[in-house]
């Protein structure tokens, strides 16, 4: 690993708009999630259980696409100099994405690991149960599968900007994954049908529902009379895998071919 | 040695070709002299790969630039957008470039000192928190500190005052390698007798002439066949003759005076 791999660390972790956005603001809706909306669970360990299921598939997606604004934005903000340093530094295009996947995943990691303590603590905290996983290997397992997606889309939208030069585009494409996510969010009321499996931010949240609480996840409508159907885990884990190898392979071609975008052309939010 | 071969460069298809055949070698310290807008910065970024060939071919001790990759030690430049890899303190950006070409961050610490820009400083704030000058001085003494074969230098002496100018002139007359300097300033030819010089007007590159032998030539706005380059600014021919009277290229501040001149020269 080079110096670049520590420096992208850093500056992922310290960055403000990171922390409010995925920790601060995140965390008010797990507070929520506790403290408001939970007023008709009944305080049996199943309910609250498959609860906090719920409440923890549906924000780590949140949290997840929060931190891919970041770091969409510091490949875009960098783009010039990473087609400089891929042909004249020691990182070739493959050792850059791996250096900076590497960051990134771990800022993901970090991130999901302070969702996955302050969701457990808040509602250990209002309950009075220390409710932990049903399958701790399998939610450790769709953390790292998600972390290693949320890299993917960012690293392509963010590459795919520079390719089409359409940097005027930058806030809306690196804010594309929120949006997806918040998608997925609805799926709390909305049937998704055969679109859960579509979507893979709908995918991480079934997915972390399902290792949470032991219990098949939905299409969707949670919250409503009628829910929707179950998921196959194993087509919803599949869905994921493919989405992510997907993007991470167009990642590494449109990486050859960039340009590059001028820092001032950039207007980010 | 950097090669240009009908070097042809346009941002936009089917827009006029902003560089326009140009044939270069560049195997020896070389000044790139000309106006602003003339397509020197551009020139620089073909060199790089940073921007789409149309025509032509850059080589870079011969191997094509758009085929090289992972390569340290072959070239480096100072344009700041392409030294903001991380937003991090210029400090922490300095050793990150000497880390990732085996370069020397101590050498980079060493010309940004006697350019007055102090450690603190650089542990302090981000590039694009300091001023113009400073930002410039960084990114030079990063490209110098990569130990590359090959420097380009964009503008480097802008917005430094007299007495940094002196002092960074040094570090590039001492420098082991070639660099390609490009300016629109004259006042520097003094002190760089030895170096190649060429000239860049509307996207053509004229040259090259040792700067010694630039240095005794005097401006003629006609087509003289004894000119040692002719030059053409906005059609009208430019010859620097040996031997004759009138202005010297010394008497011209900036080159962007070329054109006042060439004006003036068609009225009379």
């Amino acid at each position: 690993m080079t110096k670049y791999f520590s420096l992208n660390l850093k500056s992922i972790l310290v960055n403000p708009h990171l922390i409010f956005w995925s920790i601060v603001f995140v965390e008010f809706w797990v507070f929520m999630w506790a403290y408001i909306f939970s007023v008709n669970i009944p305080e049996v360990e199943e309910a609250i259980r498959e609860y906090l299921s719920l409440a923890y598939g549906s924000l780590i997606v949140i949290s997840l696409s929060s931190v891919s604004i970041t770091i969409s934005q510091s490949l875009i903000y960098s783009s010039k100099s990473i087609k400089l340093v891929t042909k004249y530094t020691r990182l070739s295009p493959s050792k850059f994405l791996i250096e900076n996947f590497t960051s990134s995943f771990t800022v993901l990691i970090i991130i999901s690991m302070i969702m996955f303590a302050s969701t457990i603590g808040v509602f250990w905290n209002k309950f009075g149960m220390l409710i932990l996983p049903k399958n701790v290997l399998g939610l450790a397992a769709i953390t790292v599968l998600s972390a290693i997606f949320i890299y993917a889309i960012s690293a392509f939208l963010s590459l795919l900007l520079v390719l089409l030069r359409a940097p005027k585009s930058a806030s809306f494409i690196t804010f594309i994954p929120m949006m997806l996510s918040f998608i997925a969010y609805s799926s709390l009321w909305v049937d998704f049908q055969i679109g859960a499996y579509i979507s893979p931010f709908n995918c991480i949240s079934s997915l972390c529902y399902h290792y949470f609480s032991g219990k098949q996840p939905l299409t969707g409508a949670f919250f409503m009379p009628s829910n929707g159907k179950p998921m196959d885990v194993t087509l919803t884990i599949v869905s994921l895998i493919i989405w992510t190898l997907s993007l991470l392979i167009l990642a590494v071609v449109m990486l050859r071919k960039i340009k590059g975008v001028g820092i001032e052309e950039i207007e980010l939010v | 040695m950097i090669v240009a071969e009908n070097l042809e460069v346009s941002y936009k298809r089917k827009q006029k070709p902003v560089l326009k055949k140009v044939n270069a070698v560049f195997d020896d310290k070389s000044l790139i002299l000309g106006p602003n807008g003339s397509g020197k910065t551009t020139f620089f970024r073909a060199i790089c790969g940073l921007t789409n060939i149309t025509y032509g071919r850059i080589l870079i001790d011969n191997v094509n630039v758009e085929e090289i990759y992972a390569k340290t030690g072959i070239l480096s430049v100072n344009f700041p957008e392409v030294l903001s890899l991380l937003s991090v303190k210029v400090y922490d950006l300095i050793e990150l470039y000497a880390n990732l070409t085996n370069g020397n961050s101590a050498f980079a610490h060493n010309i940004l000192d006697e350019l007055g820009v102090s450690e603190e400083l650089l542990k302090s704030k981000k590039l694009h928190e300091l001023s113009a000058g400073q930002v410039k001085a960084v990114c030079t003494a990063i490209a110098l500190s990569m130990n590359a074969k090959h420097v380009l230098l964009d503008e480097p002496f802008e917005q430094l005052d007299p007495a940094r100018k002196d002092k960074l002139i040094k570090y590039l007359i001492e420098y082991n390698g070639i660099i390609i300097l490009n300016t629109h300033e004259t006042w520097l030819l003094r002190k760089l007798l030895e170096w190649k010089a060429f000239f860049m007007f509307e996207g053509m590159l004229y040259g090259a002439i040792l700067v010694e032998d630039l240095l005794k030539t005097k401006l003629s706005f006609a087509d003289d066949p004894h000119a040692l380059i002719k030059i053409k600014v906005s059609g009208r021919p430019i010859s620097l003759v040996k031997g004759r009277k009138g202005k010297s290229i010394l008497s011209l501040e900036s080159l962007d005076k070329i054109y006042e001149l060439a004006l003036e020269k068609e009225k009379s």
